[in-house]
């Protein structure tokens, strides 16, 4: 729906041209008209951004055009901005036809002010709730928009829409649209979007939900829920989430909704899809939804149940599988058997996944050598430096007593495709030297002897895919 | 003025085997210097040649080690070089952070390998490492204002950004490139021997 020139309201009808509106808003839009519940949002378009980057300046009839469309906003949600009795903040965010480095984070709880702030400590009850999101607010605008806010909501909200026009020639963005051979007369657009509370009462919190289990592939949802609490708290780990089955026995229509949403969503996308949702008191709204990431297990199930369900055709699900999560896949593991009666010689924090096995061997000149000669190594040491790459190729697994999961080794290990173990702990291996191990880079544990390794490609799912690839390859 | 011998054999264990021509690059200096520089070293033993490659002798390896506070002794003392040291250290805490977010997700509470099959997902990495690079740019430049022969790396390491953000993404954490991570790493390690600082992972 039109709200004067360059804003558009998403309003659940079709979705409006991406090149007006951007990537992000696009797939808001999309949601909208599948009929689900998402916060009202409008856009301001990259026309406007093209006519501010000529212009040196927001055009005429933006400001009005704003205003009408923070009025839909005001009138679909019931709420006033910048002032009580129920105060409306809105988030900012940059959306590009296409996604680029070097654009405008998005600004969160916009409409905040003194008199916003007071009245929603009267709404919610909880006064410091309400000076903590002021408090965040002030600090997150300075960072982004560059300078503290301004009094006047209307003024802020106008400062961070100017602030993502010019993020479109910030220097990285430029560079990298010359590089792609993207016009730069294309603009991004704004959207702007009513801002739900997670964190509002008992019956708010936050979660995603995976249309299929991420891990195991399996056709059954996976949810994390966190009742009272923001999308960033679940982002930064600092709080363990609930079960989806928490959510389903405080909140049963609630939950029954999010499943309903995710089904839909899923045959709308045509794949697995992760869900970002918040309950505002009893209330579902979905922010995001994407294809969900998952493992390389995961990925191959998925793929031939989709299929075998009719949701997409075998060409897809061959395609869906990438060569590296079939290479992970068809990475040596050790037989389900083989560790009953080993014996554990380190235990440290597993950095890559796979087993490899061989003499465990603590120089990396030694290792590159002796791998040369034709034998299995596993190198073994304190850390690793540059000076131990030669060595850390040869190996077929690769230890360390010190450090954790982002140290040099862990790197270097993950991105050679071996199994790496670190942290095993000062001095536990160098009286291994020699010894042969066998090195399990799930669990991160190192064994004693050469255990034996499976054939992953015994796998059903595994073996159908191959089929599936190998007859597609008749037929071409 | 650091001695040329010096330069070339720092050069060389930062770089473990390598061509004249990759250590000249390194250390700013003129190929036929540092072929000569290498040859009169092969002579006292205290490199080896294999094919185009070299490498120190495991004495020459120890001699360096105990050159660096001889060398170094005044930048060792500079009280700028030591803030700026420190500063590239939290930046580094930073790069560490980013390099493992880059090859491993957390999906339902699990670590799995990033299969680079989420183009938005990498592209925010992406995103991030550019500000991170922005964000040590003066740091190297006031590195490099006490250290010059540390000027290689400010450019090399925006080349391999710059190859990354155009699309190649071995250019962020590949071992068989001059990726991101390979020099950062390399450039760290020339620091702890510069500065004599220890690595802790």
């Amino acid at each position: 729906m039109r709200l004067g020139d360059h804003v558009l309201a998403l309003s659940g009808g079709p979705s409006p041209d991406r090149a007006l509106i951007g990537n992000k808003a696009a797939s808001l839009a999309d949601m909208a008209a599948l009929g689900l519940p998402v916060p009202p949002a409008f856009v301001v378009t990259t026309q406007a951004c093209r006519a501010y980057l000529e212009g040196g300046r927001l055009p005429a009839g933006l400001e009005a055009a704003v205003d009408a469309g923070i009025a839909w906003v005001e009138q679909a949600t019931g709420r006033t901005f910048g002032s009580g009795p129920s105060p409306l903040f809105v988030s900012v965010r940059s959306g590009a036809p296409v996604s680029m480095p070097g654009m405008m984070d998005t600004v969160l709880n916009l409409g905040m002010c003194p008199e916003a702030a007071a009245a929603l400590a009267r709404e919610t009850g909880d006064s410091g709730f309400a000076a903590d999101t002021f408090a965040r607010f002030e600090k997150q605008f300075a960072e982004i928009v560059g300078h503290a806010p301004p009094a006047d909501p209307r003024v802020q909200f106008l400062h961070a829409v100017a602030a993502v026009f010019q993020s479109w020639n910030s220097r990285r963005a430029r560079r990298w649209r010359e590089h792609q051979g993207i016009a730069h007369d294309l603009g991004t657009a704004v959207t702007v979007q009513a801002m739900v509370f997670g964190n509002r009462c008992e019956l708010s919190g936050t979660g995603v939900l995976f249309s299929r289990n991420p891990l195991s592939g399996e056709r059954v949802p996976y949810g994390e829920w966190l009742p009272r609490a923001q999308g960033e708290d679940v982002v930064s780990g600092r709080h363990t989430p609930l079960p989806l089955s928490a959510l389903r026995e405080a909140q049963p229509a609630v939950a029954a909704a999010l499943l309903d949403a995710a089904a839909i969503l899923e045959r709308a996308g045509g794949d697995a899809q992760d869900i970002e949702f918040t309950v505002e008191t009893g209330r579902l709204w979905l922010l995001q939804t994407r294809t969900a990431k998952r493992s390389p297990r995961a990925a191959a199930r998925m793929a031939v149940e989709m299929a075998t369900e009719g949701l997409i055709d075998r060409r897809t699900a061959v395609g869906r599988v990438s060569a590296g999560q079939l290479e992970a896949l068809l990475r040596p593991a050790l037989a389900d058997d083989s560790v009953a009666d080993a014996t554990i010689l380190a235990r440290g924090e597993a950095a890559s996944p796979g087993a490899g096995q061989g003499v465990l061997v603590l120089d990396s000149d030694e290792a590159e050598r002796r791998a040369a000669a034709g034998e299995l190594v596993v190198l073994a040491r304190p850390t690793t430096s540059p000076e131990d790459v030669h060595g850390m190729i040869a190996a077929a697994a690769i230890l360390t007593e010190l450090g954790g999961s982002t140290s040099h080794a862990a790197v270097v290990g993950r991105s050679l495709g071996k199994p790496v173990i670190v942290g095993c702990g000062a001095g536990s291996l160098q009286a291994l030297g020699g010894r042969m191990v066998t090195a399990d880079g799930g669990p991160g544990v190192v064994y004693e002897g050469l255990l034996p390794l499976r054939s992953p490609v015994d796998d059903p799912v595994v073996a159908t895919l191959a089929a599936w690839r190998a007859a597609l390859a008749e037929t071409v | 003025m650091i001695d040329t011998r010096h330069l070339v054999l720092h050069g060389l264990a930062v770089l473990k085997a390598a061509p004249a021509a990759d250590i000249a690059r390194r250390v700013g200096l003129a190929d036929d210097r540092v072929e000569a520089e290498l040859s009169s070293a092969e002579a006292a033993g205290r490199v080896v040649r294999a094919g185009e490659r070299w490498t120190l002798s495991p004495l020459a390896r120890m001699a360096l080690q105990a050159d660096y506070s001889r060398v170094h002794a005044d930048v060792r003392n500079d009280p700028e070089v030591r803030a700026a040291n420190r500063d590239f250290e939290d930046v580094n805490h930073a790069l560490k952070a980013l390099m493992t977010d880059w090859q491993v997700v957390t999906i339902a509470g699990e670590r799995i390998q990033n299969d680079h099959q989420d183009k938005a997902y990498d592209a925010r990495i992406l995103d991030r490492l550019g500000s991170l690079h922005e964000r040590s740019e003066p740091i190297l430049k006031r590195l490099e204002a006490r250290i010059p022969t540390l000027a290689f790396y400010r450019l090399a390491l925006l080349e391999a950004l710059e190859k990354a953000e155009d699309g190649d993404s071995a250019w962020v954490s590949d071992v068989s490139c001059e990726s991101y991570h390979t020099l950062w790493f390399e450039l760290h390690e020339e620091l702890i021997r510069i500065l004599s600082g220890s690595r802790t992972d």
